[in-house]
């Protein structure tokens, strides 16, 4: 096996240099977008480890997202603690949920999983809005935001997303070129070749189910923390799953640049939407959901399957090269070099 | 006594979500995708209804069944040839479920630009709140009506699938896709036509709830997790069972809502899971 390239690692030190530099030359609003992208980067990221590399299409992801809002909210509140804290409390609550719910939803097959997840959801928002203690159907203000430093908190929060975002991105990359990335890539294109050379289908599915909530979680509280007002509505939207689908199909589903691409076009054409054509969100999203449909019929592998097949472009690219030749070896064939399936 | 009445009423109920699962599971027995889309296309189809009774007044609703159906007939077979044939042929499960997604996600923000995001109804004049007694109950003419038509529509179903020449050759298909295609039958046709089925007991199901309670723009996921809840809890792939999955569903509402006056939802969700957890092919499948 060829040494991992140093271009990635180089890249995500230049994006964590220049996650820590905004706050001085960003203003505010400009921050807020920057923070919504990194947050939504994250997302995708982590629906993609699922969808794209499991084959597990979850509909319900947007109760991860909102049991971590929540519990950051009431715990930052109820214990005293500064909210920064409570981020990852909220990433645990998410993996928590998950692994709780993993053995009930894995007994449903694809499609079914994507709906039984989505019942999950709706399960958790009817719960939630029950309780008084959530503040019920109306929502809560972060109170705990007492707690911090007004002046810095704006720019705080905008590092916490940056640091999420960039931990997705960093995540997915070094778990893909584990022996478990590995292993789950070879579940989702043959199951039954997979489990015959060893491969526990249903551990693998597991973590890799669990890490998604963590990262829902944690995103789903460092995103309601900045914006300091949380509502069973606006914390289980299924819209954060039909933006990450979005951005996972458009870019590519099943490799690691294409929610990198997607959140680059869908943030792109949603400030074109807004302010050149000043339309609505809602043609925005039908606008999004036509690219997304065309996107899945005629290009499955979405831009940057394109571009890696017209231009041979290696990106991040988790792929294994076999070692050079030696003569020894010569006389035996060797094992093809290219994986088949998605990532190919 | 009034228990009684909610539990007769969550039958006839169950009526109307045990016909929004028949298209769902029609389509999933034959071409094994399922139709995100599907609630949706339920709603869309109660605007219809909505709109023709603007345009003939007076007239009952009844009688814009027959031109709902024919119409959610055409948009499912219109939608299978242009769209979902493509997506069924990659053999990919994960294809249909993202591009139905999709196209849920498109009609139902259209709809809210079109139609705008207010709740509708449709009148159902004296039908809606006729009703007769029975040994001190009192049972409305329609949730019974509506049980007629379920009960009607499932048995139409299965003799069309179990004894129509239609019904071999769908079952053919759907067994063996490549080989049907060398008697001379259209797969693609074929599912066309399914999906058309599946669309029209659906759309007839939503002009029917429509008079009952309203609907907006969002009210389609509800409906597509109803149809969903319907085809676990009866088990995959039986008609029959489906009938009983939609009864246990609007009687768990129904008493849901009696326990509980805003949360009626909740229990229905809530009986989805207890029946996954013990029996997780459904009443009708085998125990494992």
């Amino acid at each position: 096996m060829r040494p991992p390239s140093l271009v990635p690692w180089l890249g995500f030190t230049a994006a964590a240099l220049a996650i820590a530099f905004a706050p001085t030359v960003a203003d505010g609003g400009l921050l807020r977008l920057l923070s919504e992208v990194l947050i939504t980067l994250a997302m995708a990221q982590m629906w993609n480890l699922l969808a794209g590399y499991t084959g597990l299409v979850s509909m319900g992801h947007q109760a991860f997202a909102g049991i971590g809002a929540y519990l950051l909210f009431v715990a930052s509140d109820r214990l005293g603690i500064s909210p920064y804290w409570m981020v990852p409390v909220a990433g645990l609550g998410g993996a928590l949920l998950a692994a709780v719910v993993a053995p009930l939803m894995f007994r449903l097959r694809d499609a079914y999983f994507s709906i039984g997840m989505w019942v999950l959801a709706e399960i958790v928002r009817l719960l939630v809005a029950k309780f008084p203690l959530f503040g019920g159907e109306s929502g809560v203000p972060l109170q705990a935001v007492r707690l911090v430093e007004a002046e810095s908190f704006q720019q705080n929060a905008f590092w916490i997303s940056g640091a999420i975002g960039l931990a997705a991105v960093a995540g997915v990359y070094l778990l893909m070129r584990s022996p478990f990335g590995l292993g789950l890539m070879a579940v989702r294109d043959n199951e039954l070749a997979a489990t015959s050379i060893g491969v526990n289908v249903w551990r693998n599915r597991f973590i890799a189910f669990v890490l998604s909530g963590l990262g829902f979680g944690l995103a789903g509280g460092a995103h309601f923390m900045g914006t300091m007002f949380v509502s069973p509505d606006s914390a289980f939207d299924i819209n954060w799953v039909v933006t990450a689908m979005f951005i996972v199909i458009i870019g590519g589903i099943g490799t690691i640049e294409g929610p990198l691409i997607g959140t680059v076009i869908y943030f792109g054409l949603r400030e074109l939407f807004n302010t050149w054509f000043a339309m609505s969100g809602g043609w925005y999203l039908i606008a999004m959901g036509c690219i997304a449909i065309a996107v899945m019929l005629l290009a499955p592998r979405g831009l940057w399957g394109l571009a890696r097949e017209r231009w041979g472009w290696r990106g991040l690219s988790v792929q294994r090269h076999p070692p050079p030749r030696d003569e020894a070896s010569l006389s035996a064939p060797l094992p093809p070099s290219t994986q088949q399936g998605r990532t190919a | 006594m009034a228990w009684l009445e909610t539990l007769i009423n969550g039958v006839l109920l169950g009526g109307l979500y045990a016909l929004f699962g028949l298209g769902l599971a029609l389509v999933f027995g034959v071409m094994r995708m399922v139709n995100l889309a599907h609630g949706e296309f339920v709603v869309l189809a109660a605007y219809f209804a909505v709109f023709l009774a603007t345009q003939f007044p007076g007239v009952s609703p009844l009688f814009f069944i027959a031109p709902v159906a024919l119409a959610a007939f055409g948009m499912g077979y219109l939608l299978q040839r242009l769209l979902l044939n493509r997506a069924v042929a990659t053999d990919d499960p994960l294809t249909p479920v993202l591009v139905t997604f999709g196209i849920a996600v498109v009609l139902r923000n259209l709809m809210v630009e079109l139609f705008g995001a207010d709740p509708r109804a449709l009148d159902g004049g004296a039908l809606a709140t006729a009703g007769f007694e029975i040994g001190g109950l009192r049972i409305g003419w329609y949730p019974v009506l509506v049980l007629v038509l379920a009960v009607l529509a499932f048995g139409a179903l299965q003799w069309l699938l179990q004894h129509s020449r239609f019904g071999l050759v769908v079952r053919a298909t759907s067994d063996h896709r490549e080989i049907v295609r060398t008697m001379g039958v259209r797969p693609r046709h074929v599912y066309a036509v399914v999906m058309g089925l599946s669309l029209a007991f659906a759309s007839v199901a939503g002009l029917l709830l429509a008079l009952r309670t309203s609907f907006t723009p969002f009210s389609g996921v509800e409906r597509l997790l109803g149809a969903f809840e319907v085809v676990i809890i009866g088990g995959l792939g039986s008609f029959r069972w489906a009938l009983v999955g939609g009864i246990a569903l609007g009687v768990a509402q129904l008493v849901g809502q009696r326990l509980d006056s805003n949360a009626g939802a909740l229990y229905a969700h809530l009986l989805f899971f207890a029946v996954l957890m013990v029996r997780p092919n459904g009443i009708a499948g085998a125990r494992t």
